[in-house]
C-alpha cells in the first residue's frame, strides 16, 4: 500500500450508523480498515443479576425488556426454559399463538433493517416506503395484543390472551397486501442500481469464517449455512409448520438483504398456515409458582438469530442463575472479521447490514370515554405534561 | 432421541473416569461436567471428532467456593451439550479456548469481569460490557455483591 502508518478512527459512542451506543475504532491505512476493536456495554442494566433479585413471574415483565424489537422472542425462549423445569407442556392453540406472533415480529424486524440499509445504502425512497408498510405489521400486533412493542402475550404455560377467530379474515387481509410490498422491495433490491452497485462484494463474510466465527442467524444463511433454530429445533407449532429456510451463497450486504427479504415472505405464509391449522382448546395451563431444582438450556430464532437462554433453579420462586446470550454478541466476531479489508466508507453499511439491535420510540394513546374521543400525544406534549406535573 | 443418546454413549465410553456428572433431561440436551484437568481434552474431542463446531455461550455460575463454567456447544441439526467444570473461587483461572474456538474471545471477557475467572492465554482479557473505572476486584455476578452494593458503586464511581 505504501503507508507508513495507520491512522485511528473512533465511530461511535454516538454512532452514525445505529441509533444505540457502541463504540468502534477502526485503524485505517489509506482509507482501507485493518483493525478494528469493539467497545461493547453501554447500555448494560445489569439483567442477569436482576432475574436472580425476582420471581418467575415478575422476571416473564423483565425478560419481556431485553429487548425493545424481539421482546416476544425473549419471553419465548424464557417461558420455554421454565416449562422444561417444571415438566409441564403448554396447550397446542397457544403454541400456535406464540408463533403467529413470532412471525409478525420477524416481519416488523426485517421490514425496519430493510429500511436502515436503504438508509445506509444512499437510498432515502425506500426506506421512507418499508417503514410506512411496517406500520401495518405494528397496527396488527397492536389490535391483536393491545401493544406495539411488549406485546405481553406469552407466559409460563401458554399464552395470556386467545386470538379470536373473528381477527383472522383482517390479519389474512393485512398479509395479502403486505405480500404485495414485500414482492415489490425484493424486486427493487434485485434490480435497483442504486442499491445494488452499493452492496454488491461489499462485506464479504466466507462460509468458512462464518462458521469458524460462530455467526447466526440471516448472516450465516447469507453465507450459505443452512442453520435455523426453528428449523433444526422446532418450538412453538414449527414442527407442524411448512417452511423453508432461505440461504444465499454470496456472503455480502446484498445476500443479507435478499435472505431477510426471502424470509419476509416465509414469515407470511407460516402466518396463513397457522391461522388454517391452529387447534380450538385452552391457551394457558396453570403453573406452580416455586419451580423444582434443575437447569435447561432453551434456544429461538430471533429474528436476529440463535437466541440462548440458560435457567438454573434451586426450588424456590426466583432463579438460582439466569443467563441471556442475545445474537448480535455471537454476530460481533463475525463483523470485526467483515470489517477488516473494507473502505471506510463501506463500515456504516456492513454495520447495520447485520442488523444490530435498535430502540423504539414511545407512544400513549388517551380514551375519554364519555366523549368517545381518542386522541395520541407526541413527545413534545409528553414533556410538557411532565413538566406542569413536576411544577 | 437416538442421536442424542448415541453421543452420550460415546462421551461416556471416551470419557470414563473423568465423569463428574451427565444427564440427558430431554431429546438433544446433553449436560456434561468433568473434572478440571480433563476439560481441554474433553472439548478437543467434542470439537474435532463429535463436530459440535459452534459455541453458543459460556456461562459462569457462582456455587459458593466455586465457579462453575459452562460451555454450551451446538452440532450442526441442534443436540445442544452443556459442557462444565469448576475452578475454586479464590484466584481461578483457566485455560483459554480460543486457540480451539476462536468465538470465545468475547465469552471469556464477559466471564472474567462479571465472575472474575482469569483465561491463561487469552489475547485480551480487556473489561467487555462493564463501564471504565469499574473497581479491579468487584465481579457483578458473584453472589456477595448485592444489588444494592453495585448501584452504589456505579454511583460513586
Amino acid at each position: 500500500m505504501g503507508y507508513a502508518s495507520t491512522i485511528k478512527v473512533p465511530f461511535g459512542p454516538q454512532h452514525p450508523a445505529l441509533k444505540e451506543p457502541e463504540s468502534f475504532i477502526f485503524e485505517v491505512e489509506g482509507d482501507i480498515v485493518v483493525n478494528v476493536t469493539a467497545r461493547l456495554g453501554y447500555v448494560h442494566r445489569g439483567v442477569e443479576k436482576a432475574f436472580e433479585r425476582r420471581t418467575y413471574i415478575q422476571n416473564l415483565y423483565l425478560a419481556e425488556r431485553v429487548c425493545g424489537i424481539c421482546s416476544h422472542a425473549h419471553t419465548t425462549c424464557y417461558v420455554q426454559a421454565i416449562e422444561e423445569l417444571l415438566n409441564i407442556d403448554p396447550p397446542p392453540r397457544a403454541k400456535y399463538i406464540r408463533t403467529i406472533i413470532a412471525e409478525l415480529e420477524r416481519l416488523h424486524s426485517h421490514s425496519l433493517w430493510v429500511g436502515v440499509a436503504a438508509h445506509e445504502a444512499g437510498f432515502d425512497t425506500l426506506f421512507m416506503y418499508t417503514w410506512r408498510d411496517r406500520e401495518e405489521v405494528m397496527e396488527l400486533l397492536e389490535a391483536i395484543s393491545g401493544n406495539r412493542v411488549h406485546y405481553a402475550m406469552n407466559t409460563i404455560g401458554g399464552v395470556r390472551r386467545d386470538m379470536p377467530a373473528e381477527t383472522f379474515p383482517t390479519v389474512k387481509k393485512h398479509m395479502d397486501s403486505f405480500e404485495k410490498r414485500v414482492n415489490e422491495y425484493s424486486h427493487i433490491m434485485k434490480t435497483e442500481q442504486t442499491f445494488l452497485k452499493r452492496t454488491t462484494g461489499v462485506g464479504i463474510l466466507k462460509p468458512e469464517d462464518a462458521v469458524s466465527t460462530c455467526a447466526v442467524g440471516p448472516n450465516l444463511r447469507a453465507s450459505g449455512i443452512k442453520e435455523d433454530v426453528r428449523a433444526d429445533e422446532p418450538y412453538a407449532a414449527y414442527g407442524e409448520t411448512p417452511f423453508q429456510v432461505i440461504v444465499h451463497g454470496g456472503g455480502d450486504v446484498l445476500c443479507r438483504a435478499l435472505v431477510r427479504i426471502a424470509e419476509m415472505t416465509e414469515s407470511i405464509n407460516i402466518i396463513r398456515y397457522a391461522l388454517d391449522h391452529i387447534p380450538d382448546g385452552p391457551v394457558r395451563i396453570r403453573a406452580p409458582v416455586a419451580v423444582p431444582a434443575g437447569e435447561a438450556v432453551s434456544r429461538v430464532e430471533a429474528p436476529r438469530g440463535e437466541l440462548i437462554h440458560y435457567a438454573k433453579s434451586n426450588g424456590t420462586i426466583k432463579p438460582e442463575r439466569y443467563k441471556v446470550r442475545a445474537p448480535t454478541l455471537a454476530n460481533i466476531p463475525s463483523l470485526a472479521k467483515t470489517l477488516i479489508g473494507a473502505h471506510l466508507a463501506d463500515v456504516p453499511l456492513i454495520l447495520a447490514g447485520i442488523d444490530p439491535c435498535f430502540s423504539c420510540m414511545d407512544r400513549m394513546v388517551f380514551v375519554d370515554q364519555n366523549k368517545d374521543k381518542q386522541w395520541v400525544w407526541n413527545m413534545e406534549e409528553l414533556k410538557r405534561h411532565a413538566k406542569v406535573e413536576r411544577n | 432421541m437416538e442421536k442424542t443418546s448415541e453421543i452420550s454413549d460415546r462421551l461416556r465410553e471416551h470419557l470414563k473416569d473423568s465423569i463428574v456428572e451427565m444427564k440427558n433431561p430431554r431429546e438433544r440436551r446433553i449436560f456434561l461436567r468433568v473434572k478440571k484437568e480433563a476439560f481441554r481434552e474433553t472439548l478437543e474431542y467434542v470439537v474435532n471428532d463429535l463436530g459440535f463446531k459452534h459455541l453458543s455461550a459460556i456461562t459462569g455460575v457462582d456455587l459458593g467456593t466455586e465457579i462453575e463454567l459452562l460451555y454450551h456447544v451446538v452440532l450442526n441439526d441442534a443436540v445442544v451439550l452443556t459442557l462444565g467444570f469448576s475452578v475454586p473461587k479464590e484466584k481461578s483461572t483457566t485455560r483459554t479456548i480460543t486457540d480451539l474456538v476462536p468465538s470465545a474471545v468475547l465469552y471469556e471477557r464477559e466471564v472474567h469481569e462479571l465472575l472474575g475467572v482469569g483465561f491463561e492465554g487469552h489475547p485480551n482479557l480487556i473489561p467487555l460490557v462493564l463501564p471504565e473505572g469499574w473497581p479491579q476486584d468487584v465481579y457483578p455476578l458473584r453472589k456477595e455483591w448485592q444489588l444494592e452494593q453495585l448501584r452504589k458503586i456505579a454511583l460513586e464511581k
